[in-house]
């Protein structure tokens, strides 16, 4: 038997695959920046003086307001959750499968809400149900001629409210996008057999969805819990501080002890996160009846019959409370001199606070930073997620789920947490020193927002058949080649949408902001929530609507660009 | 009773036209297959009869009750059908017990009744065995006998197949088609099967009914499809069909090009189309109908597959395996043609457009 001479197959076999390397960088960068300083904030709420001691955990949690904190944190966000559901079930099956009247319009409408910031509803919210002059209070005390405001918005019930009407599009997003994978037969198959539309929704499409309506409860409550701005403008001012806005509080104290109570508090939320995300990736997506419709596209129009004028006059309502008249509000507010006095009195009206956030130096710079630092996370974190969502769908290379779980457990992490964890490792502690930079804010963000790109380009690589890249390959292009003259114009439609989906969050970001930012590196969400709180609503409204009106365009830009497929 | 009447039934989506004037009379206990090419609205009229889509025009009547009207509709629930869908449907949350027994469960029947008549219909399509599964734990074969008993289980007098088969393996689909035809007898109800299948159209049928792009082409048992199809469509979408442009002068045809010529006594005259099916053309040993050498033979081991040039142009014969041994490529070759059909030349080959 002749051997015969392989030397390129040799060679190839020692050749360093980049694929690895590229894994290795991703995951290196996301070890350093991610998981270690969660393990720290971790080690450091047991170990808080290098040995073990739970005095800091046993003088936070004695502590009646961090009791009640924690306390109001879980009723609010265990209320979200069920107000939320209520909310989103009922719509995504009106708006999924029946013949509600402007079901198109309502469906964009709630889409949109999941991408304006959340601290727009708490402002709007504050003007209209402020229990002395609230406009809506106003109005209804003349409607009914009550000699006392019917709504206090400083309340547990005004926080649920505010958190509900801003996060219940989380679950109804969900849920809608669970109820279009499911076929329409099979709703059928329960009409034929003699069930009316009701019995057909409670015993079919109900018990169908409810692995997806966990999922999506879950996911609301901890939105709700973790989330910073709502609480710290409808909350504090009535004396209901949450876990979150306690844990600024610490961290703005500013001493050694602060920022140990911070970190124990912080340890909590983590907790839950991590828990509501295990249960909502395992168990939960194994139980998901996935019945992708074969050929059956057709919407399964249940007829309302005599109920279809009501019905949908009940969401135009539910959508105008919810949606546009907060929306109107902020946008009004943004032009009043007097919020004391209506809009239509002679000489309130003003363009001074639009030219104001326009030229107002400070404004500008922060804006600056906030374009800045939103770019360079989406431009960043779009680069990783495209590169780990190619080697994810498309090879087998070992370790390629590693920075897929690690992506998806940072977006799962809280934002206070992950701020908390920045802090206290990256300012020169352990060589790194990047504190009072925009760099670890762009490191935050990205932590925070790269799924959203990821999930996107995933989804449209999976869309693409390998043998396009295999064409290219075998025509003498290589793995870098083919990728850029392939797929990568393949899926740009959904690069563009997914760089959009992690910037839009990153330049208004409140939470992690408030934590990072320093004298030079102000961001607009920041400067936005000290307008408000302390120095000018309308202002703060100017600001706010300005972003509210980017938000709805960049939407109706993705859906040109992705002919409706990614609209969020 | 369960006959359907469909009288003028037309449905649109919009500007696209799916189905126009489609009329029908189905009789009770009777087995009617829907056969087209995918997209001619089989789907779409088997949707309208189950009540999941409204006419734009048009009456349907099941049994003798009106279900479509331009005043009337009852809803899919209250038409008591039974239904099998393309997709089978099984619900994933239930195990094959509760899935089956369902319908009765809907109409509130005592617990005894609904087991023991699970029991029986499941007993019918041989998955007693298998009552406590989950629909994951089935094959696709088995999943589909799901569907089929809980279509059967309340006993509805009409049961309606969208592409029953279509998913299944060669094998199972051979012997699906034998039990479904088999069930149909024994329960004696009517059955309207949607298929874009020939032979399950021929096989299982009492009556066939062929559409085209909506519009229906020919109804008829399926022999009467086969041996006298109404035009190119319908003969060319049904078995295997040669089609050669041919003159008739005096009660002789003329194949055109060749030159060859068959005698024909019928009420066509001038330019016209005919059609001739491999299978009805036989070998002769001597001067017959038509004269060629063999272009090319493939023994397929039931049949020979025969290309014949009779004179310019290729024909199509399907003869005994007996054949091949006897003839080789380029040998001259005499043909008996039994039996070909004669049709209008429409000046255009629509026929060939639609194939799927
Ligand atoms: N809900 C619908 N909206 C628009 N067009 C439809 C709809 N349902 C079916 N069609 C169209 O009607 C035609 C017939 O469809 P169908 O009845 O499913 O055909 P078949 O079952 O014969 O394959 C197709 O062209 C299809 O695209
Ligand atoms: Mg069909």
């Amino acid at each position: 038997m002749r051997s015969t001479p392989t030397p390129t197959l040799n060679i190839d076999r020692r050749t360093f695959d980049p694929k690895w390397l590229i894994i290795g960088l991703i995951v290196v960068f996301l070890v350093i920046f991610q998981v270690l300083p969660l393990f720290y904030l971790v080690i450091k709420a047991f170990f808080p003086n290098g040995h073990l001691s739970l005095s800091a955990f046993k003088r936070v949690y004695t502590y009646p307001m961090n009791w009640s904190a924690l306390k109001y944190t879980v009723i609010t966000a265990t209320a979200t959750m069920f107000l939320g559901i209520l909310f989103a079930f009922p719509l995504a099956w009106l708006i999924g499968r029946t013949n509600l009247i402007g079901s198109k319009f309502f469906r964009t409408l709630f889409v949109t809400t999941y991408m304006v910031p959340p601290f727009v509803g708490a402002m709007a919210w504050m003007r209209l149900l402020n229990p002395s002059v609230g406009t809506l209070n106003i109005l209804i005390m003349k409607l009914f001629n009550l000699s006392k405001a019917p709504f206090d918005i400083y309340t547990m019930g005004g926080l649920v409210w505010v958190l509900t009407g801003f996060y219940f599009p989380y679950a109804f997003i969900t849920i809608s996008r669970a109820m279009e994978k499911m076929d329409p037969s099979l709703e059928e198959a329960s009409r034929i057999s003699g069930a009316t539309p009701l019995q057909t929704l409670a015993k079919v499409t109900m018990p169908m969805m409810l692995p997806s309506i966990v999922a999506a409860g879950l996911l609301v409550f901890v939105t709700a819990g973790s989330c910073y701005g709502i609480p710290s403008i409808i909350g504090v001012p009535g004396q209901i501080h949450t876990v979150t806005t306690r844990i600024i509080d610490f961290v703005y104290i500013g001493s050694q002890e602060g920022l140990t109570d911070a970190t124990t508090l912080a340890v909590f939320l983590m907790l839950i996160a991590n828990i509501v995300l295990y249960v909502s990736t395992f168990p939960l997506a194994k139980k998901q009846f996935i019945t992708v419709s074969g050929k059956s596209t057709r919407p399964n129009m249940v007829d309302l019959g005599r109920w279809r004028i009501p019905i949908s006059l009940i969401v135009s309502i539910f959508a105008l409370i919810v949606v546009i008249i907060p929306f109107f509000t902020v946008a009004s507010t943004s032009f009043t001199v007097n919020l004391g006095k209506p809009l239509t009195e002679a000489g309130n009206l003003t363009l001074r606070y639009w030219e104001r956030i326009f030229t107002r130096k400070a404004i500008i710079s922060s804006a600056r930073n906030s374009l800045l630092s939103a770019s360079a996370a989406a431009t960043f974190g779009m680069i990783i997620t495209c590169m780990m969502a190619y080697l994810l769908v498309r090879t087998k290379a070992k370790g390629r789920k590693i920075p897929d779980f690690l992506i998806t457990v940072g977006s799962g992490t809280p934002s206070v947490v992950i701020a908390l964890a920045l802090i206290m490792t990256m300012s020169g502690k352990f060589v790194i020193n990047i504190y009072n930079t925009l760099t670890i804010m762009i490191i935050a963000y990205m932590i925070k927002y790269m799924l959203m790109g990821m999930r996107t380009v995933v989804s449209a690589l999976t869309q693409i058949s390998p043998s396009l890249e295999e064409a290219a390959q075998i025509s003498g292009a290589g793995w870098f080649r083919s990728l850029r003259d392939v797929t990568l114009r393949l899926i740009a439609p959904s690069v563009v949408a997914g760089w959009f989906l992690i910037f839009m969050p990153c330049f208004y970001e409140l939470t992690m902001s408030t934590l990072l930012y320093s004298n030079n590196t102000k961001t607009l969400g920041y400067e936005l929530y000290t307008y408000q709180t302390y120095h000018s609503q309308q202002t703060a409204s100017a600001l706010a609507t300005a972003i509210l009106v980017m938000v709805i365009l960049v939407n109706w830009l993705l859906h040109k660009l992705t002919k409706g497929k990614f609209s969020v | 009773m369960a006959g359907i009447i469909i009288e003028n039934v037309s449905k649109s989506f919009g500007e696209t036209v799916v189905l126009s004037d489609f009329s029908s009379e189905f009789k009770d206990r009777e087995f009617v297959t829907l056969l087209g090419p995918s997209g001619c609205g089989k789907t779409t009229m088997l949707r309208m009869i189950a009540g999941f889509e409204k006419p734009t025009a048009g009456i349907i009547r099941i049994g003798n009750r009106t279900v479509n009207a331009p005043d009337t509709f009852i809803p899919p629930e209250k038409r008591d059908i039974g239904m099998v869908f393309q997709s089978y449907a099984v619900w994933p949350h239930m195990t094959v017990f509760e899935n089956v027994a369902y319908p009765l469960r809907i109409k509130r029947q005592d617990k005894q009744t609904v087991r023991q008549k699970v029991e029986q219909v499941l007993d019918t399509v041989h998955l007693s065995q298998y009552a406590q599964r989950i629909p994951s734990q089935l094959s696709g074969g088995q999943q589909q006998r799901v569907a089929l008993a809980r279509a059967l289980v309340a006993e509805p007098q009409l049961l309606l197949l969208d592409e029953p088969l279509s998913n299944l393996d060669a094998k199972l689909r051979d012997s699906m088609r034998f039990e479904i035809k088999e069930i149909q007898k024994k329960l004696g109800i009517t059955v309207v099967f949607v298929t874009h299948d020939q032979i399950e159209a021929m096989t299982m049928s009492d009556r066939v009914i062929v559409i085209n792009r909506g519009v229906i082409q020919q109804m008829g048992t399926p022999s009467e499809i086969y041996r006298h199809p109404v035009n190119q469509f319908v003969a060319d979408f049904v078995g295997k069909i040669n089609f050669f442009d041919a003159t008739i002068e005096e009660g002789l045809l003329t194949i055109t090009g060749t030159g060859q010529q068959l005698d024909y006594h019928g009420p066509h005259t001038g330019n016209v189309v005919i059609g001739i099916r491999p299978e009805n053309v036989r070998f002769a040993s001597r001067q017959s109908d038509l004269r060629g050498k063999l272009a090319s033979q493939f023994y397929l081991g039931d049949v020979n597959d025969c290309r014949i040039d009779i004179g310019g142009i290729l024909m199509r014969v399907i003869a005994e395996p007996s054949t091949y041994a006897k003839y080789q490529e380029g040998d001259e070759v005499f043909l008996r043609v039994e039996d070909f059909s004669v049709f209008d030349d429409v000046g255009f080959d629509d026929h060939r457009r639609i194939l799927t």
